[in-house]
């Protein structure tokens, strides 16, 4: 995997990165202790996944 | 008679804590992470420069669209607007894409939103350490 070649990455491993990383810069940005930070960037990245295979089955009966 | 509606003239003091809160908030855009770097706020540094830097990375390696000023749309034109948030990482974005952009498949799509939410997220990073230069608490 190299930046010229692109990486390949699944719709799941794109969605995991995009809000593991989000959560990261939102727990920094919002928290200051390190435990809250913590905890707010679990309970972020949790929501993240959540809602958003949520949404993704809400989809699938108008896939077909 | 005095105009009692008019604001006070702010003090030398004020306006020049408005001028340094600006001068870091421009530096947070710039580059990721400088604004609160400036400000000794290492840990907020580090995490902005490191997700906004891994956004961009990713979002060019998977080839994502990074907008350039000769938009056709309005859609075009804020795209611009977001990867430009991420200061000058927005040049190092057009320097890793080398094959251009390919959205025909969904990983350059997905890199397309990588690219937007750096500089979004950039910005509201700048915002951050501006208002907390300004010594709102932060």
């Amino acid at each position: 995997m190299n930046a010229e070649m692109g990486f390949k990455l699944g719709h799941f491993q794109s969605m995991l990165l995009f809000a593991l990383l989000i959560s990261i810069a939102f727990g920094f940005l919002s928290r200051r202790r390190p435990i809250d930070r913590v905890k707010y960037i679990v309970w972020s990245l949790f929501l993240f996944l959540l809602i958003g295979v949520g949404i993704g089955w809400a989809m699938y009966p108008f896939s077909h | 008679m005095a105009d009692e509606t008019a604001a006070p003239a702010a003090p030398p003091q004020d306006s020049r804590r408005e001028m340094v809160a600006f001068v870091i908030g421009v530096a947070g855009w710039l580059v990721p992470g400088l604004g609160h770097a400036l400000m000794k706020m290492w840990g907020r540094a580090a995490a902005c420069f490191l997700t906004v830097g891994m956004l961009v990375i990713l979002g060019a390696g998977m080839r994502g669209n990074v907008f350039s000023s000769s938009g056709n749309d309005a859609f075009d034109s804020l795209g611009y607007l977001a990867d430009l948030g991420t200061g000058t990482f927005y040049l190092v974005a057009r320097s890793l894409e080398k094959n251009g952009a390919d959205v025909s498949h969904a990983g350059g799509d997905y890199g397309t939103r990588f690219l937007a939410t750096a500089g979004v997220l950039n910005l509201l990073a700048a915002l951050h350490a501006y208002e907390a230069a300004r010594g709102r608490k932060a």
